[in-house]
């Protein structure tokens, strides 16, 4: 038995957990209670198993578990490093305050088919964290397809038909996404004849067989394949699956599933390709082009919208196409940046996400223009909103400084002073979408007298003009103000002690890695 | 005893087949435990031959000690072994499971019932087995008479159905006959090992070249290849749940078994590769079959209907995995011939579960299918996401091979098929998930609480889920495994020469 346990097997343990977690909630579904319990506990070990491997990963390199074979030279592996670490961290770390906060959330809405919800939940968890930890392509596209096909029932959960086309075109894009990084790996694979991830690259002997062009194309293929990565112009499956219980956006949509399409980019441009490819072939400053296409057309978008969720939604893809940029700029400082941007644009954006799903389900207000004078009586949710904003923009004292520093620091570095400036136009723009909903429900007017469709806008008034909170109302409220105090307060902890539980060393030492003695 | 293990795997059948006839004057239930004991009898044994096989090598049995080529040879080495394995397998498995379909659908007719199907997997084992073309020939007959019986026991139209596979089946059987005649005419051998000696000097002969075609035509009809796919979808969507759970996946797979036995093993890989090139012909009308068959199935309103037009893609996969002819293509091929035969049965099964409950095979009988029958969705679900080809089932790993096969020999047509098919799989079954999913059969509004998620009631009964469950635990056992199945068997089952 201590055998099992012993640090090599830990990369595996970390992919069952959630596996056995999704079949003791299927098996206890008539009971909520126990199933829950599963939730917490299932996350809480997993948080536990990968934060256990850090301090071996900073001491001895990598963690490689090869469980058994696919195919020749392939292998169903997992490798624990540095990088895929970071993306384990977050992901594990914000599943167990996204569990809590779906109790009080699913509880309070007396959502439908709760048991499918937290089945769905837990299988999109081994994805995510089957991705960090995959050590080849193979391993790593298997755990991209269950992610893609778990939170297709999460998305289509409503049932109405506007969810179900929403969960339609978001299995469109992704599935056809999946088809374009199989090609990828093919080639890859037809190439060099591995798909083992490595410091290095491995692509790069494929040079003297082939033309520049095909490794173009493949390039290409990978990125459609992280259709997941939400850049433009193949976004749009990403502000329709906002219509998804808001719990699944705030872990999914900001951090799970569009971080492992981010994640994944990360990888092939420095595993796959390798930064001395990347700069031979000129491909960063392709990527960076999107990338900063993306930043800019994205905020324009999120500047006109009214639903609260579609805005974050544009707000998270622009983000995302920051990360791209980072790495794009293949200098290791915005390398750095980019890495750390995944926890902690993570951590920010869940907070603004847990916000919208606390207002909607406490008052039932989805649209931003509705939310007038709300600021006043959820003080704790807005002021964590508030902070999440802010962090977005990059102020300090807020993680989104850090990373975003960073970055900066390597666009300077790697001379392309152009991307400096979309840099800033961003994080600009950052703070002029999100004004009109702090101003609105900060320093917005309550309307006066109006009648109330539902008891809920009457309690929200009635309370506006008590100037009391409606957040301490019923227990089960609890359940979500307390996760998103919590992921806010993380997200000024951040920036203070960047290397909260490691990240920013771990950061480091991917970067050092991947770029060997440059 | 043991050295007579191929020539026990098809007598015992064949013997149990007439006892269970008569047997039924006296005792009328007694088909179903003889069926089963035989058929388990078939899965040692051809466990037993494929044990042999890997250790031993090529297995040569002279039947009643004739010596070839004037005797009837059973020649068993790893292709064909694999190929029983998989036969009295999968028709184990549907044996255990149609039981109480059997005495359903077809009161008081379950001796003959079982005397048939016993008899088709007879013909099956047969044809896998037989080293001799016209043996294989006769057992083709028997495997086809007996499969069109069976059909036309099926539902109301199942009568037309059968008639118009016997007459398209008949003409595909007589092209492959004639065929062989041709071949005797010019070697007088029928002989495959002594055939494949002989022709080598005869390549140039223009009857040789005939003999060739008609049996390739011939085997495309029998395997629904399209364009001659016509007798398919009615034959297989009219047919009892039972028979087209067992005929619709071995029949098909065992003409693509044929096939390669004929191309490779009679002929040397050279003469259809680079002599008549029929290869390239036949890449292209893989990747038309593949196409054809997937577009059709997304047109489909009825369940069995739509798997039929995906057996028509799957062997679109087959052939042009074939015609690619290079090793790692022709491995998934035949990779593919043993999965595919997996997950067809596997939705067939299924099929038969969503008809016990509701009596239809509708698609829009799986209406709640999640909710009223968990066991069987988890099953569906399976053998769905097989045909999608998602890993970790098998049917991503054969189709890995295919691809990487086309790539390698620069096929970019049949690629991109297979990449298309892929995806209308894709919409082909999220359609029923669908309906399983967010569709209530008998809705109690959407408010209902988490705790009434799983009423476990109204599924199928147990002797039918669990041989389909062991079918959905196999696609993905072979899935995971593939690598020991590939290298200690299909490695060896792919031709020399190329």
């Amino acid at each position: 038995m201590t055998d099992l346990f012993s640090i090599t097997y830990r990369p595996v343990l970390a992919v069952i957990c959630p596996a056995i977690v999704a079949l003791l909630i299927l098996f206890s579904g008539k009971r909520p209670n126990l199933r829950e319990s599963w939730t917490l506990l299932g996350s809480a070990g997993l948080f536990y198993i990968v934060l256990s491997m850090t301090p071996v990963v900073l001491g001895h390199g990598p963690i490689q578990f090869s469980w058994f074979t696919l195919f020749p030279n392939i292998d169903f592996a997992f490798k624990a490093d540095a990088l895929g670490l970071i993306f384990a961290t977050t992901s594990s770390c914000l599943w167990i305050l996204v569990s809590i906060y779906s109790i009080g959330y699913m509880r309070s809405l007396k959502e439908h088919a709760q048991t499918r919800y937290f089945f769905s939940f837990a299988l999109a968890l081994l994805g995510a964290i089957g991705i960090a930890l995959s050590s080849n392509l193979v391993t790593m596209f298997i755990f991209y397809e269950i992610l893609t096909i778990s939170t297709y029932p999460l998305v289509a959960h409503e049932e109405s038909p506007e969810a179900i086309a929403a969960g339609h075109k978001y299995l469109a894009y992704l599935l056809t996404g999946g088809i374009f990084f199989l090609i990828g790996i093919l080639m890859t694979y037809f190439l060099v004849g591995t798909t083992d991830f490595n410091n290095l690259g491995i692509l790069k002997p494929a040079l003297s067989s082939t033309s520049k062009l095909t490794l173009y194309l493949i390039f290409f293929c990978f990125l459609l394949g992280f259709a997941k990565a939400a850049w433009m112009p193949i976004h749009s499956w990403l502000p329709t699956a906002m219509v998804a219980p808001t719990p699944v956006s705030a872990l999914l949509h900001a951090v799970a599933v569009v971080k492992a399409g981010v994640f994944g980019i990360i990888r092939i441009v420095c595993h796959i390709y390798g930064i001395e490819l990347m700069q031979a072939l000129g491909l960063g400053l392709v990527l960076a082009s999107i990338a900063a296409f993306t930043i800019i057309v994205a905020n324009f978008y999120a500047i006109g919208q009214n639903n609260l969720k579609r805005l974050l939604a544009y707000s998270t893809i622009n983000q995302l196409s920051f990360i791209i940029l980072g790495v794009a700029l293949l200098s290791p400082m915005a390398v750095t940046g980019a890495m750390l941007h995944i926890p902690f644009h993570g951590f920010m954006k869940i907070t603004l996400f847990l916000c919208a799903g606390a207002i909607a389900a406490i008052t039932g207000i989805k649209t931003i223009s509705e939310m007038a004078g709300l600021g006043r009586v959820m003080p704790v949710t807005f002021g964590a909103f508030l902070i999440g904003a802010f962090g977005m923009a990059g102020a300090p004292p807020l993680a989104g400084f850090i990373s975003k520093w960073h970055v900066a620091l390597g666009a300077v570095e790697s001379g392309y002073l152009f991307f400096l400036v979309i840099i800033f136009a961003g994080s600009i723009l950052d703070v002029i979408y999100f004004f009109p909903v702090i101003r609105t429900t900060f320093f917005g007017k309550v309307p006066a007298a109006q009648t109330y469709e539902t008891d809920l806008e009457e309690k929200v008034a009635l309370y506006a003009e008590n100037k009391s909170s409606i957040e301490n109302q019923q227990a089960l409220y609890l359940f979500m103000i307390v996760p998103l105090a919590i992921t806010a307060i993380f997200s000024i902890v951040l920036c203070i002690f960047p290397n909260a539980f490691n990240i920013y060393e771990l950061a480091q030492m991917a970067v050092k890695n991947t770029f060997g003695g440059m | 005893m043991s050295n007579q293990l191929p020539a026990i795997i098809v007598v015992l059948p064949l013997v149990v087949s007439f006892f269970i006839f008569f047997s039924g004057w006296w005792v009328k239930r007694a088909g179903y435990p003889l069926a089963v004991g035989a058929l388990i009898g078939c899965v040692l044994l051809s466990i037993g031959i494929l044990k042999t096989v890997i250790s031993d090598g090529t297995i040569h049995y002279w039947l009643g000690g004739w010596e070839p080529p004037w005797g009837i040879e059973y020649r068993v080495d790893h292709f064909n072994a694999i190929m029983l394995v998989l036969i009295s397998g999968l028709s184990l498995l549907v044996a255990l499971y149609s039981n109480k379909l059997v005495e359903r659908e077809l009161p008081g007719k379950s001796a003959l019932f079982w005397s048939l199907f016993i008899l088709l997997i007879t013909g099956l084992l047969g044809i896998c087995i037989t080293g001799d073309l016209f043996n294989l020939f006769v057992m083709l007959e028997v495997a086809s008479l007996t499969g069109y019986a069976l059909i036309a026991i099926g539902e109301k139209r199942a009568l037309y159905a059968s008639f118009r596979y016997v007459v398209i089946g008949t003409m595909g059987a007589s092209f492959y006959l004639l065929g062989v005649g041709y071949l005797y005419i010019t070697t007088g051998s029928l002989n495959m090992a002594n055939l494949s000696e002989l022709l080598p000097q005869l390549y140039q002969s223009k009857s040789i070249l005939a003999g060739f075609t008609f049996i390739l035509i011939g085997l495309s009809i029998k395997m629904a290849l399209f364009p001659l796919h016509g007798w398919l979808p009615d034959a297989y969507t009219y047919a009892p749940s039972a028979v087209s759970a067992a005929v619709a996946p071995l029949m098909t797979k065992v003409m693509a078994y044929v096939i390669i036995r004929i191309m490779f093993t009679v002929f040397k890989a050279d003469f259809p590769i680079a002599m008549i090139r029929v290869t390239d012909i036949m890449v292209w009308f893989g990747t038309l079959a593949i196409l054809f068959g997937a577009v059709m199935a997304l047109s489909q309103t009825d369940y069995k209907r739509m798997l039929s037009y995906v057996i028509v893609a799957e062997i679109g996969y087959i052939i042009g995995g074939i015609g690619v002819a290079n090793p790692t293509a022709i491995k998934g091929a035949v990779f593919h011939i043993v999965n595919d035969a997996m997950m067809m049965a596997c939705l067939f099964l299924v099929a038969g579960l969503v008809m016990y409950r509701t009596n239809g095979h509708r698609i829009a009988d799986f209406k709640g299918l999640f909710r009223d029958m968990p066991f069987t969705a988890v099953i569906f679900t399976v053998g769905a996401l097989a045909v999608i080809g998602v890993p970790p089932t098998c049917g991503f790993f054969s189709k890995w091979y295919l691809l990487l096969g086309g790539i390698e020999a620069r096929q970019w047509g049949f690629v991109a098929a297979l990449l298309v098919s892929t995806l209308i799989s894709v919409a082909l079954f999220f359609r029923i998930f669908d309906k399983g999913l967010y569709t209530h059969a008998h809705d109690n509004g959407p408010d209902d609480k988490g705790a009434a998620d799983n009423p476990q009631a109204g599924d199928a009964p147990l002797s039918m889920l669990l041989p389909a469950f062991a079918l959905a635990l196999a696609i993905l056992l072979v899935g995971i495994y593939n690598q020991v199945i590939v290298n200690q068997v299909i490695r060896f089952a792919v031709p020399g020469g190329l």
